[in-house]
């Protein structure tokens, strides 16, 4: 065997080893058991949840993937391999980690490991081998797992194109059929139940709507590519003024289906999505500190506490304070007249814990702070404030929100509607000061401290305004927070917080709200929408925030300047066009 | 050229010193680092409108010397006074706002920020918005953003820096224009004093002219006062009015080109005793 | 890096401040707790010593810490999980051995030392699978993206634990061998205290003599220096760094089964305080410095068992060991407001 195929093979076994790993890893964390019961496409290979399900498709999605990475390094432009050396060892990779997975099923039938692991359950051999039994079942899932790798692999061989269309058919069909419980009750709330009734059945996405999806999404993507498209080209082609428009046509309607979304939907999907609002605003301030001015904070969750207690204090009538602002206007104006009152404590908050810090770096930064959010959290549950703060019941008893002419609210539902209001104020604020001069100084002082200090920035005054700013963000979020709880206590305020807003900010990329907003959707949006979930979404954050700093350090949806900070970039006198295109844009 | 420029103001009304016109005045100045005397007692006068060069061999303490004057060190013995104000116990940003500001030895731009966005930082002490004007959106905001830009724009003219740049990152500029983006990002913050610490370093001859004549014009145009630390001769003989030498940390000579050019003390500081023998 | 010059600023009159009110509170507590004398000095004793236990297991962690952050300036945040995984599988084995005929029972000596180098074994593979996987493509990368990193996995191996291992909080079989009380000089003791000092000690000397007597230890000091210079000098410089993982995962792996025992429990999040806790000590210590560490460890360890007590018990607050974590956040953030280098630790630019 000439040199590059032997290299090839080699590799392929090892990313096979690496599929065999990820894939008893994921068996033995219980991944693959949790969300073995929820059918993806309902019915295919029998009765009930069928083989189509969560867990199994995330199986081969392992071998799938590492397929696929093992067919583009072979078919690169500097290793030009043949296409059947290409599949051929994709479909290796998906052997070898088939075989891995298969031997683990096999001990797992032999052995009883869920004394030691948990999840590794006769029903989770049951699902590996397909139920047909410890001879058949692991040859099968040999067979499944190499033919996903060999299929990866051939996809690899298509035309980028192809490929993408082909891609896109697949990952919509499996987004629509995870987000069946949001979907659903909208298309019941609209009063869809045709459209119902053919797109789900039995858990899942019913067979037919999935063939359809498919072929719709490969159509449409495939049509979209072609070399002579007319619409995209009229598309691409129409002058910027216009494009503009569009867009914001575009996104007005993205708004008003937001807006009446919980209309039409149920509780639950209010409920997800008010949650992703408080975490959008707590991101948008962390987004302040961290991605603006470079100051890592993990200890953020204070200002989300300090704002919900301070609310809580303000207007409870049961507080150790007797809700002061409550008795002072009633109810229905106490949020309104207590919000200016948390957003300068907050500020002041964020004053306090900037200052000892100024002169810290980077890590030591983040563990300080890290410090300042846990005694934060122990103080707030102690009893020695007891009397303050209620110790680790917390303070109860809140009026519920009143808005102007409409009333009193109740349920998330209608919370719905103030949290995105104050989540659109935020990212508004957010916008206005990333463009502005103070935007500009916070990004000096992130590039280069001493610098920007002799460049004449008060390099003092604007770390601590980033914590203050960014603080009273966290505090308006923890004061809505408190306000649609009606109660406020101390285990809401854990460190995890604090990761979790890190982790969105990362995901989607420090600097920019497009971003910000996109992170808080997959992170905390998807997992409280899929309620099998559970616990495993910190597993998934903290895989998702070493595989982004290992692969995509700049998050999804990067500003300019951090692709930039983390990756090289081409000089302007390599780019012939810069030097033909006339003048700048000014 | 017009900038939207406030003049530097004076504390307490003061007039700006007008004593034997000068601009900089430093006296004994001193700077210890943990037993290692960077500087050591140097007395050095700059006069309005002036060039200055600072030279001597590598570790005299040269920029040393540049990050006490403009703020950066606190001398540890001696005094600055600048525009007739003493610079002691200011922080580096302060001086920026009297009107001093500096290029690095090794260029120190915001690497991942635009061209047009690191001479608008250079512009910050000389705007006026602040955060809550911005959040507001106020016209005055705009307005300011719009003469800015405008400003930023004709700084890149000043300094021959192509406009089409503008929106370009710092770090994707040849080395040269680099240089220049430097000197316009001190600019910007309408200096009037401008240091530069060794502006033509890795410079091919070419390059090297074309900063001396901007060097010039910067002072020509713009009346600015400019204090260079050089290592090429041409550069210091050709464009400096005055020159002090400094070597381990003392000022051992001062004078006029040709003056120092013939000084023995400096020919033996850069040569070595054996030199002059 | 230019340095900031020091002048009087509104910021250094706030930190002023703050040093007057912490040693005015100490004091004021301290002298109102001891003149009450409401602790008897066998409650002090018990304190004490409870300290100098906990303080030797995070002393082991903060070893781990202090050497990784020697060679690699960065903090390994998942260190905490290490040592928490360290712990569980030592458990496994202990049950297992007990169950097994009681070979627990019958030769507790070789069994434990059994549970331990299980434990120990475990921890340093985490370890080294961590700084392979996780760490090692990241040597060039911003200060921040390891941080982040190391945050990263630390959630990662804790929810793994969590996935694999279940919620419930477990606990190692009872040891003859390591319960009921000793006593010397007239005091009583647990005899697991006891026995975890000395543990601990003991694994420090042998610490100490691998990294001033041997060619690694040696190495590791010079990766420690200068990364670079030590490459030039013909040293392998990854593998000292691997090398360095190991010895921290080994001695975590080791103050898991110690904290188990001693505190009674396993559970999936167990390495989150006692990681904070002993970067802390290895931060008051000085972080690089060996000596630093062990002292540190100690330190916070008592100071977080006598401080609540002595401080708070005399002004009258109730509950007062529940802000035992307080303390311990306290310290840390108070050394690194005001002392960043530590008791031990280099001058470095912070």
């Amino acid at each position: 065997m000439e040199p590059l195929a032997r290299a090839a093979v080699r590799r392929a076994i090892l990313v096979g080893g690496v599929v065999g790993a990820a894939t008893v890893y994921m068996c033995m964390v219980g991944l693959v058991g949790a969300f073995a019961a929820r059918p993806l496409i309902a019915g295919v290979g029998g009765e009930g949840p069928g083989i189509v399900t969560l867990g199994l498709v995330m199986l081969a999605a392992v071998p799938f993937l590492a397929g696929m990475t093992v067919a583009s390094r072979l078919r690169s432009a500097t290793t030009n391999a043949s296409g059947a050396l290409a599949v051929g060892c994709a479909a290796l990779s998906g052997l070898v980690g088939g075989v891995l997975l298969a031997a683990f099923t096999l001990i797992a039938n032999a052995v009883p490991l869920n004394g030691v692991f948990i999840p590794v359950t006769p029903t989770l051999v049951d699902i590996l081998t397909f139920e047909q039994g410890p001879v058949v079942g692991p040859i099968l899932l040999t067979i499944v797992a190499t033919v996903a790798g060999a299929i990866g692999g051939a996809i690899q061989l298509l035309d980028s194109r192809d490929r993408r269309a082909i891609l896109s058919g697949i990952g919509i069909v499996l987004l629509l059929a995870l987000l069946k419980p949001i979907v659903d009750p909208i298309l019941a709330g609209l009063e869809l139940d045709a459209v119902r009734d053919f797109l789900f059945s039995a858990g899942g996405l019913s067979q037919a709507a999935a063939a359809l999806t498919l072929a719709l999404v490969v159509g449409l993507s495939w049509a979209w590519g072609r070399p002579a498209a007319p619409l995209r080209d009229r598309m691409r082609s129409m002058p910027a003024e216009h494009r503009r428009r569009v867009g914001l046509a575009l996104a007005a309607i993205g708004i008003a289906a937001l807006l009446i979304l919980p209309q039409i939907s149920t509780g639950f999907v209010s409920l997800v999505l008010v949650n992703v609002g408080f975490y959008l605003m707590l991101a948008l301030g962390l987004n302040i500190v961290v991605g603006y001015a470079g100051l890592l904070d993990l200890g953020y969750v204070a200002f989300y506490a300090v704002g919900a207690y301070t609310m809580a204090i303000l207007i409870s009538p049961s507080s150790s304070l007797d809700g002061p602002i409550t008795a002072l206007v009633g109810p229905e104006w106490a949020f309104w007249l207590a919000i200016p009152i948390v957003m300068l404590v907050t500020a002041l908050v964020g004053i306090l814990i900037g200052a000892p810090v100024l002169r810290l770096r980077g890590d030591y930064l983040a563990i300080v702070t890290l410090g300042f959010g846990e005694i934060a959290r122990i103080l707030f549950g102690s009893d020695a404030l007891r009397n303050w703060v209620g110790g680790p019941n917390g303070v109860v008893g809140l009026p519920n929100l009143h808005l102007p002419v409409l009333g009193e609210l109740t349920g998330p539902g209608e919370y719905f509607y103030p949290v995105m209001a104050f989540a659109a104020f935020a990212a508004f604020v957010a916008w206005r000061l990333s463009n502005s001069r103070t935007g500009r100084a916070w990004n000096a002082l992130r590039e280069d401290e001493s610098v920007a200090q002799a460049t004449g920035v008060n390099t003092t005054n604007y770390k601590l305004l980033a914590f203050a700013l960014g603080g009273t963000l966290g505090g308006l979020s923890g004061a809505l927070f408190a306000v649609q709880l009606r109660t406020v206590f101390p285990g809401s305020f854990l460190l995890i917080v604090s990761i979790t807003v890190l982790a969105i900010i990362i995901l989607g990329g420090m600097g920019t709200i497009r971003g910000v907003i996109v992170g808080a959707l997959i992170l905390v949006g998807l997992p409280d929408a899929l309620r099998e979930f559970g616990e495993y979404r910190f597993l998934v954050y903290g895989a998702a925030l070493v595989a982004m700093m290992i692969l995509r350090p700049e998050g999804l949806f990067p500003s300019k300047t951090r692709r930039a900070e983390l990756h090289e970039d081409v000089d302007v006198d390599d780019r012939p066009q810069l030097a033909a295109s006339g003048e700048a844009t000014a | 050229m017009t900038a939207p420029v406030t003049t530097p103001a004076q504390p307490d009304g003061e007039e700006p010193d007008a004593q034997q016109g000068m601009i900089l005045e430093v006296r004994g100045l001193t700077k210890r680092f943990d037993g290692l005397v960077a500087n050591k007692d140097i007395d050095f006068d700059i006069p309005r409108r002036s060039i200055v060069s600072i030279i001597g061999p590598n570790g005299a303490g040269k920029t040393t010397l540049f990050n006490q004057i403009s703020g950066f060190f606190e001398p540890t013995e001696g005094t600055i006074v600048f525009d007739g104000i003493p610079l002691g116990g200011l922080a580096p940003h302060d001086v920026v706002e009297l009107g001093m500001a500096r290029t690095y030895q090794n260029i120190r731009l915001f690497q991942n920020m635009t061209v047009i966005g690191n001479v608008l930082v250079g512009h910050h002490v000389r705007m006026k918005s602040q955060w809550w004007q911005a959040i507001l959106g106020l016209r005055s905001v705009r307005e300011e953003e719009e003469r800015s830009r405008a400003y930023a724009l004709e700084l890149l003219d000043m300094v021959s820096l192509s406009r089409r740049y503008a929106e370009d990152l710092a770090k994707n500029l040849p080395y040269g224009d680099q240089r220049r983006l430097e000197i316009a990002r001190a600019l910007a913050s309408g200096p009037k004093l401008l240091l530069l610490d060794e502006p033509t370093a890795g410079m091919n001859p070419m390059e090297t002219r074309q900063m001396t004549d901007l060097i010039a014009k910067l002072r020509r145009e713009l009346g600015l006062t400019i204090l260079l630390i050089e290592h090429d001769m041409k550069v210091v003989m050709g464009v400096s009015e005055r020159i002090t030498v400094l070597d381990y940390g003392e000022k051992i000579a001062e004078g006029t080109p040709q003056e120092i050019r013939t000084n023995p003390k400096v020919i033996e500081a850069y040569l070595g005793k054996q030199a002059t023998a | 890096m230019l340095k900031r010059p020091e002048r009087l600023t509104l910021l250094g009159v706030v930190l002023w401040a703050l040093r007057i009110g912490i040693v005015a509170g100490v004091v004021v507590g301290a002298w109102a707790t001891l003149s009450s004398g409401g602790l008897s000095g066998g409650t002090w004793i018990t304190l004490l010593t409870a300290g100098l236990s906990q303080g030797a297991i995070y002393a082991l962690i903060a070893l781990g810490y202090t050497l990784v952050y020697g060679v690699l300036l960065m903090i390994n945040f998942a260190h905490g999980e290490v040592f928490m995984l360290g712990a569980f599988s030592g458990m496994f084995v202990a049950n297992a051995l007990l169950s097994a005929d009681g070979f627990l029972v019958t030769y507790p000596l070789l069994g434990l030392l059994g549970v331990f180098a299980a434990a120990m074994l475990t921890s340093m593979l985490v370890a080294l699978v961590l700084e392979r996987v996780a760490y090692r493509p990241l040597r060039r990368a911003p200060r921040l993206v390891p941080l982040i990193t190391a945050i990263g996995a630390s959630l990662f191996l804790q929810y793994t634990a969590f996935g694999m291992f279940g919620s419930r909080t477990r606990r190692y079989p009872p040891v003859e061998l390591l319960s009921g009380r000793v006593d010397i000089f007239g005091f009583s003791f647990q005899r697991i205290e006891i026995i975890t000092i000395v543990a601990a000690l003991v694994l420090m000397a042998l610490l100490f003599y691998f990294v001033e007597r041997t060619r690694t230890g040696r190495a590791m000091r010079a990766v420690s220096e200068d990364k670079d210079v030590a490459a030039l000098m013909g040293i392998n410089v990854d593998r000292t760094i691997v090398i360095t993982f190991a010895i921290g995962g080994l001695l975590a792996g080791a103050a898991g089964v110690l904290y188990s025992l001693l505190f009674n429990r396993v559970d999936f999040g167990m390495g989150i305080l006692p990681g904070i806790k002993a970067f802390t000590a290895a931060v008051l210590g000085g972080i690089g410095s060996v000596t630093g560490a062990v002292v540190g460890g100690i330190l916070i360890g008592i100071l977080e068992n006598v401080g609540p007590s002595l401080l708070l018990f005399g002004l009258g607050v109730p509950s007062p060991n529940q802000l035992r974590d307080v303390v311990a956040f306290s310290v840390l953030v108070l050394v690194l407001i005001f002392r960043p280098t530590g008791l031990f630790g280099r001058k470095e630019n912070v």
